[in-house]
């Protein structure tokens, strides 16, 4: 038993460990091979060397029993040789002894180491006489036999008769002495011939023949084959006579590795395969083992979690007794649900728990139940919790145990509903509610279901069509907008809505609902359909509908889908709120608008309002058109657009002046320019109001008016004045100049005068009236040229016309030709041919007579005059240009006098200071001006500038 | 008392021949000289200041004339005023009545007055008899 126990212990130990068991068959059986193959080569071995060795102990046995017919025929030879050293009957025995030794070649004796004697001669020539012991060849190996007084096989040698031979030398001494060598020779060949060499199996073995250096254990080879066969399994025998060694030699390489190898192999591949299949053989049962482990270990899972679902479930579960109604087994959410503890509740049954009034309902289920007759069922019922409250829970039953086809214990799962019970009741209320609102509602309402004319729509492509195919579909199609408005169907309608269409009772109208329909509901009806086709929910628009006595009524139409049925339309609330009275108030309302815009756009004046907060304009009339091209529209649309068309030179001070004076709440009226839609600059008056409201400003009320008229008279206005004034003011200088040139003379008359009445002598009264003559005469030429002055200034009406300008220079050069010519004057000009300038005639003569006779007057001394006449054109003025090259005028000193009267620059007699003035007073008169520019010493530039 | 030395510069001529006479008439004045104009005038005193010969004590200076007014004859004057051994009286004679040139001529130190035409004996009396 101990041992049984033992062995056991044991055995379940290989079998636990499949894998060691596999290792240790493996090892145990390699061992085995391992054995069986050594033993197999040992065997195998030792037979081969037997053989070889018969073989080779054959050869040399033959070798030998040669040698010592060899030995026995050098002994004869060596017999005939007489006391007196001559061999006798040589020839004779050496022809017999070759004759009984068919090995023996050749016999010869070799007195003194000179080979003497040989048989038989022929094919021995060669070495007759031939000193054998001076033969370096030979030498040494007959030295040794002489050493060892024993015969000696020298060799093998290569014959100088031919072929490879072995000597066998035999000393002979006579009295002590060294007479010479007897002599054999044998072939080679012919020797191992006769060893049969040649009977060995070729297939298996070859025969090696060596002769070893006994000094230094060198060994030559002299069979071919004699490369290295040392890998060779081989065995030898050494024959002491010559120092040779004979080998045989086993011709496959390696032979018996291949013996040991091979079946090693396979012997160790069958192991391991042996082990394996062990290996394999021992893991089943540890899988099965392991599977069975797994799958427990899963039941234990699915039992643990089936415990904690059990026992966490938020919903309650119970296993109950179908007899008696005991729970069995509660979870903790059951306990909970209801108030009880897990022992508590053990105690009781379901039918005490479950509120009176539901009880009998579910003990019919469970009877059927019980007998089979359902599976299982669910209801809802109450119970009453330890607390005493009442809680609704939804009850599913379903059988767990049965013993003889009748269930006697099931599950129940309840489930807390309490919530959901209350809120049906909410919405039950909610539901009332609404009916007694739809009810009473003061405006009339329709449930409408639309959810066939989405169908339909659905049908016809329409639903999410894009909104102008929608459009243009309906307007081409009145037939589907009829049929959509008879797909609609009215679900109920309230009582304000009977009242409305003026009927009883609401099949009356739903019946009569296509007489009540009036053109502009058709008309209005497409609004619902394309909002139902962009998936709106919403929609309101006014229309139209008819009472029972055709009466037309405004109506403003509300349609919304309830919520919840956004998809379906099956439910849609429509409002139509009767606006007849207030769509009349409205039309009064905009009449009485239209009236008052209409007075105000016949206002000549832009009528606008500006609301302070949005910073915009509400209103701007329509008398913008006309006073500045631009349309109300783009006024109010545009926040920055009046500020944008305020005249450029005046925005700055308009946005400046309006802020501070709505700032200050100040009501203000100002000027300034506005750029109309035509680029043109329109004067605005802009008259502004501040409205307020509640004491706040809230708005700005203004009108525009154009301005533009009054404000060019002003100008003109101003420009008059400006001439006045400028003419006011030459008049005064001219005032100056005519009393200063008056009292020059008038001065000198009263001296004459006074001097006259005190004069004592005639003469001098005469002389002081020729005097007085001359001054006279002065005073008259100054009044003369005052005269031609005022003529100039007063002459208004002065006519001016298309001149020919070189016409008009010819004719002065022609004047003045006389000057001209003395003075070798040259004159140039510079002007377009048949130019036309519109000048007064006399003044464009005067004037070029002034500047031309003034140049040739004031002249250079040093050179020719020459006068240069231009027309230049400036800034679309045309300049008349003469310039000189004379005496220039000291503009710094001079230059505000150039143009005076009287003014001159030179003591020239002829200079009177009259020319210049009146040129420049012909040139204002013109309307033009006067500019010289002048250097002393090059000359004088004139410009006339020609209005 | 001795009497003084007038210069009279002027491009009146009928006005010079009747200065001369007045002056006469007064009896007030060693020498009489007359100048068409201020540059004749200068190069006058200059030409007395380089040969030592004897300058004017006053001068009756008028504005408007040409190649050198009144104006610039005081500025040229104002040049060789250090040369000068004594001071020169100029009186301002003009038929003007422009009151700017009133004004200017008060501007000038050696202007002692402005007489305006006809000048009458008795102004070249109060003139000569002034200092």
């Amino acid at each position: 038993m101990e041992y049984q126990k033992k062995h056991n212990i044991f055995i379940r130990w290989f079998f636990d460990r499949p894998k060691t068991t596999g290792i240790i068959t493996f090892l145990f059986l390699s061992y085995i091979v391992s054995f069986i193959v050594f033993q197999q080569y040992k065997i195998t071995k030792e037979d081969d060397q037997r053989e070889m060795n018969t073989i080779l102990h054959v050869i040399r046995q033959n070798i030998e029993q040669s040698l010592k017919n060899c030995y026995t025929a050098t002994l004869t030879l060596a017999l005939t040789i007489d006391d007196h050293g001559i061999p006798k009957d040589f020839d004779s025995i050496g022809k017999s002894l070759i004759r009984s030794n068919s090995n023996i070649s050749t016999v010869q004796l070799v007195p003194k180491g000179i080979i003497k004697y040989t048989y038989p001669i022929k094919g021995n020539e060669s070495v007759m006489n031939l000193n054998i012991l001076k033969d370096p060849y030979l030498k040494k190996e007959a030295l040794k036999s002489i050493q060892t007084q024993k015969m000696y096989f020298a060799g093998p040698l290569k014959l100088k008769q031919g072929g490879i031979g072995i000597v066998g030398r035999l000393p002979i001494f006579e009295n002590n002495k060294f007479w010479g060598f007897s002599a054999v020779i044998i072939k080679l060949e012919t020797l191992l011939k006769s060893a049969g060499v040649d009977g060995i199996d070729n297939s298996k073995y070859y025969f090696q023949f060596s002769k070893y250096n006994t000094v230094n254990q060198k060994e030559t080879f002299y069979l071919p084959n004699v490369s290295d066969f040392s890998n060779h399994f081989n065995i030898s025998l050494k024959i002491p006579d010559g120092d040779w060694k004979l080998y045989i030699i086993s011709k496959k390489q390696n032979y018996f590795q291949y013996q040991i190898i091979i079946p090693g192999i396979i012997g160790f591949f069958l192991a391991a395969l042996f082990a394996f299949l062990i290996f394999k053989l021992l893991r089943v049962p540890q899988e099965l083992q392991s599977l069975v482990s797994l799958q427990a270990n899963k039941l234990l899972n699915s039992e643990i979690k089936f415990e904690a679902i059990f026992d966490q479930a938020a919903i309650g579960i119970a296993h109950i007794d179908s007899f008696t109604g005991r729970f069995i087994q509660v979870n903790n959410q059951y306990c909970q649900l209801l108030g009880y503890t897990q022992k508590e509740i053990k105690e009781l049954n379901y039918q005490t728990l479950t509120h009176p009034d539901d009880l009998s309902e579910d003990l019919i289920n469970i009877d059927k139940l019980r007998e089979g007759i359902t599976n299982n069922y669910a209801i809802e019922k109450r119970y009453i919790t330890k607390s005493g409250n009442i809680i609704w829970i939804n009850l599913t039953v379903s059988p767990l145990l049965k013993k003889e086809g009748k269930v006697i214990s099931h599950i129940a799962i309840i489930e807390n509903i309490s919530l959901k019970k209350e809120a049906e009741e909410l919405i039950k209320k909610s539901e009332i509610r609404f009916k007694s609102l739809f009810e009473e509602y003061p405006i009339a309402l329709w449930e409408k279901d639309f959810s066939e004319v989405k169908i339909y729509l659905e049908k016809l492509n329409l639903m999410g069509e894009n909104p102008e195919t929608v459009f243009y579909y309906l307007q081409e199609h009145p037939e589907v907008v009829k049929k959509c408005i008879s797909l609609v169907k009215i679900i109920d309608v309230n009582s304000m809505c009977l009242e409305l269409h003026d009927v009883k009772t609401k099949d009356e109208l739903t019946q009569g609902l296509t007489s009540l329909i009036d053109k502009k509901y058709i008309f209005d009806f497409k609004k619902q359909i394309f909002a139902i086709t962009q998936g709106e929910n919403q929609l309101i628009t006014d229309t139209l509908i008819k009472t029972s006595k055709g009466e037309l009524r405004d109506v403003k139409l509300r349609w919304s889908v309830i919520r919840g049925y956004e998809e379906s339309l099956a439910r849609t609330i429509v409002s139509t709120e009767d606006i007849t009275v207030q769509k009349y108030n409205e039309n009064i309302i905009q009449k009485a608008q239209q009236r008052i815009e209409s007075l105000i756009n016949t206002i000549d004046g832009i009528v606008w309002e500006f609301d302070l907060k949005s910073a915009t304009y509400n209103f701007v009339s329509q008398k913008v058109k006309n006073l500045l091209g631009y349309m109300p529209e783009e006024w109010i649309n545009n926040k920055s657009f009046w500020p944008d068309h305020i005249h450029p030179d005046d925005k700055e001070w308009v946005l400046n002046y309006i802020k501070i004076q709505t700032d200050a709440n100040l009501n203000h009226d100002f000027e300034y320019r506005m750029i109309a839609k035509d680029g043109s600059i329109v004067w605005l008056r802009d008259i502004v109001h501040i409205v307020f409201e509640d004491g706040k400003p809230v708005s700005l009320r203004g009108i525009m008016i154009d301005v533009t008229k009054t404000k060019e008279a002003e100008k003109d206005l101003n420009a008059s004045f400006d001439l006045v004034l400028e003419q006011n003011k030459r008049l005064l200088n001219f005032s100056y100049i005519i009393s200063h040139n008056l009292r020059s003379h008038t001065s000198n008359i009263s001296s004459i005068v006074s001097l006259m009445e005190s004069s004592e002598s005639e003469k001098e009264r005469n002389d002081m009236m020729t005097l007085l003559k001359t001054v006279s005469c002065s005073l008259d030429e100054t009044m003369l040229h005052l005269n031609e002055v005022i003529n100039i200034r007063t002459n208004i009406s002065l006519v001016s016309e298309p001149l020919n300008l070189q016409d008009y220079i010819n004719r002065v050069t022609t004047i003045l030709s006389k000057q001209i010519s003395s003075n070798e004057v040259i004159i140039k000009t510079n002007i377009p041919e048949n130019i036309l300038i519109n000048y007064n005639p006399a003044y464009l003569e005067s004037i070029l007579y002034n500047i031309i006779s003034n140049s040739i007057r004031y002249k250079h001394p040093n050179r020719k005059p020459i006068i240069v006449i231009s027309l230049l054109m400036e800034n679309n003025i045309k300049i008349l240009e003469i310039s000189d090259n004379g005496i220039g005028i000291d503009l710094d000193k001079n230059g505000d006098k150039v143009f005076g009267m009287y003014k001159t620059f030179t003591d020239n007699l002829d200079s009177k200071g009259i020319g210049l003035f009146i040129t420049k007073n012909q040139v204002d008169a013109m309307g033009g001006t006067i500019t010289v520019e002048s250097k002393l010493n090059i000359g004088s530039t004139f410009k006339i500038y020609i209005q | 008392m001795t009497k003084k030395s007038i210069w009279v510069i002027d491009d009146d001529v009928i006005y010079q021949i009747i200065i001369n006479k007045i002056i006469q008439r007064s009896e007030m004045f060693s020498s009489t000289s007359s100048f068409k104009n201020g540059k004749e005038a200068i190069d006058s005193l200059n030409n007395s200041l380089k040969n030592n010969s004897d300058l004017p004590d006053i001068i009756l200076l008028d504005i408007n004339m040409p190649i050198m007014d009144g104006w610039e004859f005081m500025e040229e004057m104002g040049l060789i005023k250090p040369k000068l051994k004594k001071d020169i009286i100029v009186y301002i004679v003009s038929s003007s009545i422009a009151i700017e040139d009133k004004n200017r001529s008060k501007t000038y130190a050696n202007i002692l007055g402005y007489l305006s035409k006809p000048v009458t004996v008795n102004d070249l009396v109060l003139i000569a008899s002034s200092d």
